[in-house]
């Protein structure tokens, strides 16, 4: 046989042996794309995640339970079942996130329950309104919080993880407690303290208990705070307007609680 | 009636009429002459017809009427140019199926990489040939070159086409440059924004020259859109114009080189003459190259099949996220390396110029007239020398001589790094119990008691990053380092990883703490391995059927 038959006869085995390859290749090529599909949106709920993390949780809570009196929470019945028709949606939910996301809200659609965060009530996220999320990112916002569908509709239950006990010294310290408290009852959505909150809607608190000592002549600076926390319409600090704090700590907080949290914003020198 | 019509006479009437088509469509053949070349058999006719076609036909007229029997040894050519070609063709034709669905727009282009591969039926199968065949170009060329090198074949009447070879590679290594970009991901996008910054270290021009690659300062919209016209048609224009020069030459001029023993070796005359016998293009060599096409495609699917992990497609490009750690693509180590010896308009811009007018002018530069490797020693051990170089450079531009980070985000980036597969993606999403895991404090085996078969996976994963805070500790990079791994179940299907190192830094005197949180869905493959093993899953079962 010359060189020539040979590769004539290796050619055509090789090229039946493609065309196989190839058939069968087509046939799993239908469950390969829904696959990848599915793998494709479940990077977009793990990107959707971080971004929610980074730029959401200060209002909406960090598995989205929201602040009562502040902002609503998203990971909630009402919000997958009746929303949409409160405030007369006719797209998709998704899109109806994506929408607010992006748009934010000039003022909120339920000031008697949800003040949001001042003026306006949610910023606009978009980098079409001056906000800093892309198109892409706010659509991965949206699906991550679609994923909660079926746990704020109760189909799927889930463990919340054991929070550790906290070492003696800490269990001890009341300016931990108090730290605690802070963050819990969602201080940080609106008032800043380096290092541990960024909010700015409310006052910076970074250096708390210095400036409570002279807000109100003849005031301690814990009666001034105590006062804040329980009362916050009975001094304004200049530049911020009133009605904006929810008046309801008082009843939400345990006494010790209250006191706690006090111990910690004294401990802002 | 039925008598009256001759039967010969109408078979012989069909059969001239498709020998007549038959010869008008390839210019000369007739039917039986088509036959006997695709049998290899001898000519039927006379004078030969397979000449005839060289003057006839336009495909044909560009093609070699013969090569010299000598020219033709593998081990002398290795078929390297023609596997060149190939795979230039395999880009053309794969990358005008991904030009179809590809939207070269900042917003578009990384969801309509994503359509291609999710919802175009061979979308992925073409994007990962088309990547991978983009590497064997390069690959390809660089061989060629260096066996058009050690050959000796750049020689005198050879030397322009050597320096249209050299255009060539430029042009390739300038393809795959900007097709990098095309993706809009995160490596593509950091990658070829350290590629264009070398530009800026051009003297004189550099601002400029950036500013007309990015199209601002920096890429983006315009950038992509200059990557992706630069991609699509100037380059591959470029490409066909001095391609045809530089085939021309080869099968028109002055034929492939001879080896040299048979030009100045010491061998029988009669040997020298066999090995100028014409081998005719019609049949064997036009046989022979379609056997090699045959041959090529078929490795190049089993390997892009079974042995390749798939075209890389990381987190959509993101301007204000530079990532820990950035690559370029190994066909540029080399310059990478270079980077770190000096300045970078010196070692970036004018050594690498100098040197690339060096490759230019070798055929000008050598004027030994002997082709064969004892009678050029000085030629042969410098390029011998130029490719351990170029090798060693290439090692100094890995990515593991990178910029120093602490050691408390390295060790979390090698578990989990920001893009890619990593140890944590590996452990079985169901491995992943909701926990906290102290280092040197939780069990080392264990960690599951709840699940029946364990979860070796999640151990072996607490393992390693045990052992890589504890090396730390005893090297001293972690002074008190403790260490923690919290699982949370975040939402249905989603589990939130968090990742947390605290250390006393001696400089400062403070406490610091580095942490990372991973959110992993159970759908999510990240690795690109899917289309590779369903591929073989799929043989194995239908096959057993």
């Amino acid at each position: 046989m010359s060189r020539s038959n040979l590769e004539i006869l290796l050619g055509v085995i090789l090229v039946s042996i493609t065309t196989v390859i190839l058939v069968v290749y087509g046939f799993n090529e239908q469950d390969r794309m829904v696959l990848e599909s599915e793998n494709q949106q479940a990077r977009e709920i793990e990107v959707g995640a971080t971004l929610f993390e980074n730029n959401c949780t200060g209002c909406h809570g960090l598995k989205g339970e929201g602040i009562p009196g502040l902002c609503p929470p998203l990971n909630n019945k009402e919000f997958f079942t009746t929303r949409m028709k409160e405030v007369g949606w006719s797209g998709s939910l998704e899109d109806y996130i994506i929408s607010t996301v992006a748009g934010g809200r000039v003022a909120s659609t339920r000031p008697d329950q949800y003040v949001g965060q001042g003026n306006p009530a949610m910023p606009s996220w978009s980098d079409q309104y001056g906000g800093p999320l892309r198109e892409d990112q706010i659509a991965s916002i949206a699906q991550f919080i679609m994923n909660w569908e079926s746990t704020a509709l109760e189909e799927v239950v889930l463990e919340e993880l054991a929070t550790p006990t906290p070492s003696p010294e800490e269990a001890a310290d009341p300016v931990a407690r108090g730290q605690q408290v802070y963050l819990d009852s969602g201080c940080g959505g609106c008032h800043t303290i380096q290092g541990l909150t960024s909010g700015t809607v409310g006052p910076n608190q970074t250096n708390l208990a210095t400036n409570a000592q002279t807000r109100i002549p003849g005031m301690s600076a814990e009666d001034y705070i105590r006062q804040s926390i329980v009362d916050p319409s009975a001094y304004i600090v200049e530049g911020f307007t009133d009605g904006i704090m929810p008046k309801n700590y008082s009843e939400t907080l345990q006494p010790d609680q209250l006191s706690d949290l006090i111990a910690f914003l004294l401990s802002l020198k | 009636m039925l008598r009256s019509i001759n039967f010969q006479d109408l078979r012989q009437k069909i059969y001239s009429a498709v020998d007549n088509r038959v010869r008008i469509i390839t210019a000369g053949l007739g039917i039986h002459e088509l036959r006997a070349v695709l049998r290899g058999d001898p000519p039927t006719e006379k004078p030969n017809p397979r000449f005839k076609v060289h003057t006839t036909s336009f495909l044909f007229h560009i093609r070699p009427r013969y090569y010299q029997q000598g020219s033709t040894i593998l081990s002398h050519t290795f078929r390297l140019g023609f596997m060149t070609v190939f795979f230039y063709t395999v880009e053309l034709i794969t990358g005008v199926i991904l030009m179809i669905y590809y939207v070269p727009t900042p917003s578009g282009a990384y969801p309509s990489i994503i359509k291609i591969m999710s919802e175009v039926p061979f979308g992925n199968l073409m994007r990962d040939l088309h990547r991978l065949g983009a590497e064997a170009t390069v690959i390809f060329t660089f061989l060629h070159l260096l066996r058009t090198y050690f050959t000796g074949s750049y020689k005198k009447e050879r030397s322009f086409t050597w320096f249209t070879g050299v255009i060539l590679l430029g042009i390739t290594l300038f393809l795959s440059f900007f097709g990098y970009l095309l993706p809009w991901d995160q490596l593509a996008y950091w990658a070829v924004t350290i590629g264009t910054s070398m530009a800026e270290a051009a003297p004189f021009v550099g601002t400029q020259l950036n500013l007309v690659l990015r199209g601002a300062p920096d890429i983006g919209a315009g950038g992509l859109l200059r990557a992706y016209l630069l991609h699509v048609i100037l380059l591959p224009l470029l490409a066909l114009l001095v391609l045809s020069i530089h085939y021309y030459k080869v099968s028109r001029e002055h034929g492939i080189s001879l080896p040299a023993r048979f030009e100045e070796g010491d061998i029988p005359e009669e040997k020298k003459r066999e090995a100028k016998r014409r081998i005719d293009f019609l049949p064997d060599l036009f046989s022979h190259e379609i056997y090699l096409t045959i041959l090529g495609l078929f490795i190049l699917l089993v390997v892009t099949l079974f042995f390749y992990g798939g075209a890389p497609l990381e987190h959509i490009a993101n301007p204000q996220q530079t990532p820990l750690d950035t690559e370029a693509p190994w066909y540029f180590w080399w310059l990478q390396g270079m980077l770190k010896l000096g300045d970078k308009t010196i070692m970036g811009i004018i050594v690498p110029t100098l040197l690339v007018i060096l490759l230019f002018a070798v055929p000008y530069i050598d004027r030994n007239p002997y082709r064969s490797f004892v009678k050029r020693p000085v030629a042969v051990s410098l390029g011998v020398f130029g490719v351990l170089v170029l090798i060693l450079l290439s090692y100094m531009g890995l990515p593991i001589y990178g910029i120093e980070q602490t050691a408390s985000t390295r060790i979390i980036q090698d578990l989990s790094p920001e893009e890619g597969e990593g140890p944590l993606r590996e452990v079985p999403y169901e491995q992943l119990q909701q926990g906290i895991y102290i280092v040197n404090e939780s069990p080392a085996e264990n960690l599951c008691p709840e699940m029946d078969y364990g979860c070796p996976e999640f151990e072996s994963f607490f393992a390693l990053y045990t052992d890589k805070v504890n090396l730390a500790i005893d090297a001293g990079d972690l002074v008190n380092g403790d260490a923690v791994l919290v699982i949370e179940d975040w939402q249905a299907d989603l589990k939130k990883v968090t990742m947390r190192i605290r250390w006393d830094d001696e400089e400062s005197g403070e406490t610091k703490t580095y942490e990372r949180h991973v959110y992993m869905h159970r759908n999510s493959q990240v690795g690109y391995e899917i289309p590779s093993n369903m591929a073989w899953r799929a043989l194995i079962t239908n096959v057993a059927f």
